[in-house]
């Protein structure tokens, strides 16, 4: 099954039918995953599948539609069934593809050859972050490793395609030592090379020794140092909100806000298409146009929304490669680095308190941005700039643009994430935010 | 059609696992197709059609679980994927420190189907758009007495099938057809804004949208918004009685009944991503909370989301009572949870794609009614406040630490539902919560819900819902 072959297939069928504009957008998949937990293999799962996607276009009639059932003699009764499906669509907010043939050739960045094959390894790996664990102080873990090619291939009815393909290998691992003490580790990579479960596992345990004895904290407004992890989390809903599609929609906290300053002068986040470490996007976006870097918060300023074809003209600019055919959205975030090491954001703190894992985040309102999120695993005190003990039971709460505007200090060092509550990579530094409301439960 | 086409592929991949050495086999095939129409802000999006066909086969080899995934459906892809399962779970073994088995659960030979009065083929995009025109003409350009700047209303039409067997054998065949309406909607009023999440569903054909009255909920929300907007006030503080309605009740019983007591999050099995929980494999008979506190979770409710009469591990599913009059009564179980436990399973394995496995979901998760009517329930309370909705909620990974934020909600005095407060937060632990149950009403109602868990996420589509439940003498605050 070549994926060319089956956009071609997609693709000149919509075009003898008389469909205006066509898409056919083709990816395949192979994920090799081990999970354990309580330091013992619960599953190894392996799954090969393809997809195809195509978007029709007549007359402003639009549809798109996907498929699994990827035989030649389908995919054609498909796209027909689809073209049929038209007649009875209204007209919609379209834009025509333009009118440009784009030759793509795949990126090396974000491809790593020794991962495709990575599969017969991951007890070992798994093995290795276990046994890093235990050794720092955990004494049980749980966890997961997934190693994942993915292969993209586009053909316009403009004349543009190519192909692209991506490598990822994660590790997310938990080690408890008692009760309510949890550590975690992380490492995510694009190539096997950067793959650390050693010291994902070690960090794991080592916070799950350091939170023995943990207490819960007063509540009130703490400065707050938010780990790559955390932040990355939290990040991530600023990318959601710089959607076009949401402000539009009216779930985002940038909305009027172009042009205004949105966070603190040091903050600064890109989107990219493809990047060097970068573990998601591609070089092309579901519309056929060509990824790049996009400023979206420069020096703390909101510079652009992420736009597709549509939304772009809506606003009166143009596709940003976020495409995404109804919504766009980021591919890979970073956040700039910061000149701060870990020891010196931790002597800023008079009263503060140091969070390196979070999930739940949810919001009372994407438009104005009010939120809170749910710390586990490593948190700590601290006073007078030093770590003073270990704290859990609380939950964090802020309005993001609040948040953002009140970063004190970013670090140096920054970490990809990508896990379970982070689905689009990011480049992410420590973060120092002042004013951030901790409460717990009222009993 | 396809999966006639495909059970001869399902049976001869559990033989093939077998002979390549699996003790046990199951192979699955679903095929699900899906069609949706969206109207943001009253314009029309294109209409999205998705079908995904495959099939996953899960296997347990030296003691270890193996499972592989495909949409290629060739005979020889398939047998090759089966003996990749069984490959999976022997190389993985070494890092079994307990071996996995499975419980003797009867195998189910079934073929079971959602009812349906009006066939979900019938929902094409035309369809889906006039209900959402309905719901559009009562609440756009402010007819529902307020600014909506921010419509997103998307329908969807789905019907998943599925050929179950397993080398136990079981075999199941089932059509689920499903109707759900996501709606997400912001309110203006001068500078404050208000924003509601909707969501409706249930298990049938197009005649759902008129049983749930999705056109008209939706608008009656809509009013509402413009209230809370117009006439909340600072809610009371400090401690109060607590009236939490069917959807409050849904939820808590949901996130701090159900979740923590899945018993693969009580074995550690999803501590990396979902959490464990804050009971252990010997809380059953803990007291968690008062004699008036009653949970249940039921995959037999018919035209209910969570409506799964027979799980993916081929067992007849039961109602679980999660907690009985205080007690932790039971845990929801698969058919390797149940064997640690020692006893049989109760059904609650399900997966919601063929590249997904089957691990313990919840079905529809509620609040079991009481005997008061609403009314008699608030003359109950001196001073208080009526949660009617929420927005903002999470909870801690153990299930223990939760926060409910209201968009409507009411005080209560001296027995009378009073004027509207603004923003109340119900931030507690599961144990004050259900220890608080004084008193349950008679009124059921259900929300649909899409519950998360699994690595990879599966986003099961569930119900919550129960009873109005008051709950005394609990410490308030406000957002």
């Amino acid at each position: 099954m070549d994926l060319g072959d089956l956009n071609e297939d997609a693709v000149s069928t919509a075009r003898k039918l008389g469909a205006e504009d066509s898409i056919a957008l083709t990816a395949r998949v192979n994920d090799r995953m081990i999970r354990f937990a309580n330091s013992s293999v619960t599953t190894a799962n392996q799954v090969d599948e393809a997809e195809l996607m195509v978007y029709l276009a007549k007359d402003r009639k639009r549809a798109i539609a996907s498929t699994s059932n990827l035989d030649s003699a389908n995919v054609k009764s498909f796209v027909r069934d689809l073209f049929a499906s038209l007649k009875g669509l209204p007209e919609s907010e379209y834009v025509p593809l333009p009118d440009r043939k784009v030759k793509y050739r795949p990126s090396t960045l974000g491809f790593d050859r020794k991962l495709v094959d990575v599969g017969e390894e991951l007890p070992e790996l798994a093995k290795t972050a276990i046994s890093a664990s235990l050794a720092a102080g955990g004494k049980r873990s749980a966890g997961v490793i997934d190693a994942a090619t993915v292969s993209y291939a586009i053909l316009t009815s403009t004349g543009t395609d190519g192909s692209d393909a991506r490598t990822s290998i994660t590790l997310n691992i938990r080690s408890f030592a008692e009760k309510d003490a949890s550590g975690h580790g992380l490492s995510c990579s694009s190539t096997l090379s950067g793959f650390d479960p050693e010291e994902a596992g070690r960090r794991a345990g080592t916070d799950a020794k350091k939170m023995r004895g943990a207490s819960e904290p007063e509540a009130g407004a703490y400065q707050v140092l938010l780990s790559p992890t955390v932040a990355a989390n939290i990040v991530e809903t600023v990318g959601s909100a710089a959607s076009a599609f949401s402000v539009d929609a009216g779930t985002s906290f940038l909305t009027e806000k172009l042009g205004k300053n949105v966070a603190a002068e040091s903050f600064s986040l890109t989107d990219h298409g493809t990047v060097k470490g970068g573990l998601g996007g591609r070089i092309f976006d579901d519309e056929g146009t060509q990824t790049k870097s996009i400023p979206i918060i420069q020096k703390g300023e909101l510079r652009t929304y992420l736009h597709n074809l549509t939304t772009a003209e809506k606003w009166k600019t143009k596709s940003t490669g976020s495409a995404g055919l109804v919504s766009p959205h980021g591919w890979n975030y970073e956040v700039g680095a910061g000149d701060s090491s870990y020891d010196e954001m931790v002597r800023e703190m008079k009263k503060g308190i140091i969070l390196t894992s979070n999930w739940y985040t949810r919001f009372k309102n994407y438009r104005t941005g009010e939120f809170s999120t749910v710390p586990r695993d490593g948190a700590y005190l601290v006073e007078h700039g030093k770590v003073t003990k270990p704290l859990k039971g609380m939950r964090a709460g802020d309005d993001l643009q609040r948040m953002f505007s009140s970063i004190r200090l970013l670090s140096k060092h920054r970490e990809w994430i990508e896990w379970w509550e982070v689905d689009t990579p990011t480049l992410c530094p420590w973060l120092l935010v002042d004013g951030v409301k901790i409460t717990r439960a009222y009993e | 059609m396809k999966l006639q086409e495909g059970k001869q592929l399902a049976e001869a991949a559990v033989s093939r696992a077998l002979s390549a050495g699996a003790t046990y086999a199951e192979a699955r095939l679903q095929n699900t197709r899906g069609r949706q129409f969206i109207l943001k802000n009253g314009e029309s999006q294109p209409s999205f059609f998705a079908e995904g066909y495959g099939i996953g086969i899960r296997v347990i080899s030296r003691g270890a679980l193996g499972f592989a995934a495909t949409n290629e459906m060739k005979p020889k892809l398939v047998s090759g994927l089966a003996e990749k399962a069984v490959k999976l779970a022997k190389a993985s073994a070494p890092l079994l420190k307990k071996k996995i088995t499975f419980d003797s659960s009867k195998a189910v030979k079934r073929r079971w189907s959602a009812p349906e009065n009006v066939k979900i083929e019938n929902a094409d995009a035309g369809w889906l758009r006039k209900v959402l025109l309905d719901i559009e003409d009562r609440i756009g350009n402010g007819r529902a007495g307020v600014k909506l700047p921010g419509r997103f209303l998307a329908l969807g039409a789905e019907l998943e099938e599925k050929y179950y067997v397993n080398s136990d054998g079981a075999k199941v065949e089932a059509r689920l057809p499903r109707i759900g309406f996501f709606g997400s909607l912001t309110a203006l009023e001068g500078a404050a804004s208000a924003q509601r999440f909707i969501q409706q569903g249930e298990t049938g054909g197009l005649e759902v949208v008129k049983r749930v009255r999705l056109v008209e909920k939706v608008e009656e929300e809509v009013k509402t918004m413009g209230k809370v907007l117009r006439t909340a006030v600072k809610p009371p503080t400090g401690t109060v009685d607590v009236v939490m309605s069917p959807e409050l009740s849904g939820i808590a019983a949901h996130e701090s009944v159900g979740h923590p007591q899945e018993a693969d999050r009580v074995l550690g099995r999803e501590g990396a991503q979902a959490g464990e929980s804050y009971l252990k494999a010997d809380s059953l008979g803990r007291k968690i909370g008062s004699p008036e506190a009653n949970v249940s979770d039921d995959p037999n409710i018919l035209h209910s989301m969570g409506y799964t009469p027979v799980d993916d591990e081929g067992v007849a599913a039961k109602k679980r009572r999660l907690i009985k009059n205080g007690v932790i009564n039971e845990f929801l179980q698969n058919r390797a949870t149940s064997a640690e436990f020692g006893l049989e399973s109760n059904g609650a394995s399900r997966s919601v794609s063929f590249d997904r496995e089957p691990i313990i979901r919840m079905s529809n998760t509620f609040v079991e009614p009481g005997d008061y009517s609403t009314e008699e329930l608030v003359k109950e309370v001196k001073h208080g406040v009526f949660f009617k909705t929420f927005t903002e909620w999470n909870i801690d990974d153990k299930r223990f630490n939760q926060r409910y934020v209201a968009l409507e909600a009411y005080s209560i005095e001296k027995g009378e539902v009073g004027v509207m407060v603004k923003a109340p937060v119900l931030e507690i632990t599961t144990e004050r919560l259900w220890g608080s149950v004084k008193a349950r009403s008679k009124n059921m109602e259900f929300e649909a819900a899409t519950c998360g868990k699994g690595d990879p996420s599966q986003g099961a589509p569930v119900w919550t819902g129960g009873p109005e439940t008051l709950l005394t003498g609990i410490k308030l605050g406000a957002r």
